[in-house]
């Protein structure tokens, strides 16, 4: 697999652990990946957000559990501290979806320096994931 | 095998689960020279099918596998 595209929906701290993983898994296999944070999600492209997700609710009173078994599995427990380390594989392009920036209160400002900006849904489908061998919705 | 001769790196992964296994098999293999050995160490079950698969889709070479109670261990020579 050389291209993959991931959206990503939600924002619950578990929930977004697997598309970061299998970003993680792709990238470190030198695939390229493009990833677009749409709706609740768009908060973990910034610093404050990425610090706030919490697990989902029905599962909230697991979350310390859960936090250990990240820990154990070797991944930062800290969301920001994955996106870095999806960064630093050097494969892995993360956007925020125009739309949700807007409702969400996300903007130039408050993004991360790791993300490549705020961009189109419209552009992102169709030069991203329409383009990729293989796309995923999370 | 004898692969305990040839390993060049031993890469311990105990403990861990993916996708951090793979993640660091994919970046020690790269410290490696062609022809070296790649020795690793695992207790992610998830492992067993994806180190041959990743062997295979990588084009290294699987040169033998081994299980002891929850410790998995692969010997993988690096050919690209």
């Amino acid at each position: 697999m050389k291209t993959l595209a991931i959206v990503v929906r939600d924002d619950a701290y578990d929930k977004i652990l697997t598309p970061l993983a299998f970003a993680y898994l792709a990238a470190a296999e030198g695939t390229q990946v493009d990833m677009l944070f749409v709706n609740w999600a768009v908060k973990a492209l910034t610093a404050d957000g990425a610090a706030a997700l919490r697990i989902d609710g029905r599962h909230a009173a697991e979350e310390a559990r859960v936090r250990e078994g990240v820990a154990r599995a070797g991944l930062p427990t800290d969301i920001y501290e994955v996106i870095k380390a999806l960064k630093a594989t050097g494969c892995v392009n993360l956007y925020a979806c125009s739309l949700a920036a807007a409702i969400f209160g996300v903007d130039e400002h408050n993004l991360i320096p790791e993300a490549e900006g705020i961009v189109g849904a419209a552009w992102f489908l169709n030069d991203k994931a329409a383009r990729a061998e293989h796309s995923q919705y999370f | 095998m004898d692969a305990m001769q040839e390993i060049a790196f031993s890469l311990d992964t105990t403990g861990k689960c993916c996708p951090m296994p793979m993640v660091e098999t994919n970046q020690a293999i790269k410290a490696l020279a062609v022809g070296e050995v790649l020795e690793i160490i695992a207790t992610d079950i998830g492992t067993r099918k994806d180190i041959p698969s990743w062997c295979e889709r990588t084009g290294q070479t699987l040169l033998a596998s081994s299980e002891h109670g929850k410790e998995l261990r692969f010997y993988v020579r690096k050919n690209r």
